[in-house]
């Protein structure tokens, strides 16, 4: 017994921690164990370290990758995407590229578009959507500054919008890009919110034949839509929904009135 | 070997790590975007120094390391080992414990958030040890190869974080005393 308790006849503090911690071997155990069930602090001591071992680890655990992050990772270690080519992208533009990557996975295995417009978003424009995001690199506007981003659409697009003067707290305008969504052309605008990137696809109403909100959670991520007199708004992020909705109201309540 | 079969295996060796990669860069770099960084960084180092991988050790401590190495020659890093990673503070980091007294064991667990606090508060390479252990679950000779350091010192680290923490989450009665 001298090996497992100290002076004092009680568990050693380091003898406690490789007990809890597995470090053990069976007859160590089984020596501690011996002692726990005739020592009713030693006992109580190792109730206590077992259980902010359990507490700290769940501490540590508040900090999960969002899942985007982890779709760029996974990407980047799968052979065919981890090609030179792919490294000489600047980080955002990865981040992007990613995102889309992202998005196509979850809305792929939510099938939200099944459920509502089967054949209207074919597969060849998702294609072009995502070579939006990934070949362009970087948003092809990158500004934070809406009276940038705007007019940089301007004849780009068949349609106009407006961006809200003020956006909800800590949501951040990164830039916009031209995509496609639904068989038509979208301004795809870029926040983040909390840090977390929201793609923002606005497209015109009347090309579209669907009305039907969207779902509101596929895999983790929050789907919301509005539409207004002319524009459908349809935003993707895996930010928490209420602060999705807000964004979504900002942009929709800023539209010109009908 | 050919390196489609090198990728392969390591795809499949880091693919379920990297949640943990994350968190745990995350907690280094404290910054979400660093963190995505420092682990890309990471696996691309690792991909590439794979050949050095010995089949049959730990590959989680391996890449572990690698993300710690890398984390402290970023620009972060290199800030922050400046005071805290690399030198021992022999006041922080030492193995003065006292056994603890049986007070210290009515530590209030039922608040998680205080505990998330604690360990806010606790001194990096403390910290560290902690989420090594009880989050990834190393054996303390895979913590060491991790941290480059000698076992001994995994044990006394650990144990000195406990103590931290249990005394961060003390009520403040002790002080008044
Ligand atoms: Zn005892």
């Amino acid at each position: 017994m001298t090996q497992t308790t100290q002076a004092t006849g009680h568990l050693d503090p380091d003898l406690l921690n490789a007990f809890i911690d597995g470090e053990l071997s069976p007859t160590e155990s089984n020596g501690i164990q011996q002692h726990l069930a005739d020592c009713h602090p030693c006992a109580l001591r190792v109730l206590s370290a077992t259980q902010l071992k359990t507490a700290t680890a769940r501490a540590a655990r508040r900090f999960a990758a969002p899942p985007e992050a982890l779709a760029r990772l996974a990407a980047q270690l799968r052979p065919q995407e981890s090609k030179r080519t792919a490294r000489s992208y600047s980080f955002r533009s990865v981040a992007w590229a990613g995102l889309a990557a992202a998005l196509v996975l979850a809305l792929s295995l939510g099938g939200w578009w099944q459920a509502h417009q089967a054949n209207t978003l074919s597969a060849e424009l998702l294609d072009q959507h995502l070579a939006t995001l990934s070949s362009g690199a970087s948003p092809e506007v990158l500004s934070t500054d809406r009276h940038t981003v705007k007019p940089w659409f301007q004849g780009k697009l068949p349609f106009s919008f407006n961006l809200p003067d003020v956006l909800p707290a800590d949501t951040t305008l990164k830039g916009g890009n031209l995509a496609y969504l639904n068989g038509q052309p979208a301004a795809l605008l870029l926040f983040t919110i909390h840090k977390h990137e929201v793609s923002v696809f606005l497209t015109q109403r009347s090309g579209s034949p669907i009305a039907t909100p969207l779902p509101g959670t596929r895999s983790g991520f929050s789907i919301h839509s509005a539409t207004t007199h002319d524009l459908r708004i349809v935003a993707v992020s895996d930010v928490n929904p209420a602060d999705l909705d807000l964004l979504v109201s900002a942009i929709e309540q800023t539209q010109s009135p009908r | 070997m050919s390196s489609d079969t090198t990728s392969a295996s390591f795809e499949q060796l880091a693919l379920p790590l990297l949640p943990s990669l994350y968190s745990h860069a995350f907690w280094l770099c404290r910054n979400h975007a660093e963190a995505e960084d420092l682990v890309q960084e990471t696996l691309s180092k690792a991909l590439r120094a794979f050949d050095s991988f010995q089949t049959g050790t730990n590959f989680k401590a391996w890449v572990f390391r690698i993300l710690r190495n890398t984390f402290l020659t970023s620009r972060t890093g290199i800030a922050a080992s400046r005071t805290v990673f690399l030198e021992d503070h022999p006041d922080l980091l030492g193995t003065t414990d006292a056994g603890p007294t049986p007070e210290d064991h009515l530590i209030s667990l039922n608040n998680q958030a205080a505990v998330n606090q604690a360990l806010d508060q606790l001194h990096p390479p403390l910290r560290e040890v902690l989420l090594l252990c009880d989050v990834e679950e190393l054996k303390y000779k895979d913590i060491a190869l991790v941290l480059d350091v000698p076992i001994g010192t995994v044990m006394s680290r650990i144990s000195r974080a406990r103590r931290t923490l249990h005394q961060l989450l003390q009520p403040q009665r002790g002080e008044s005393l």
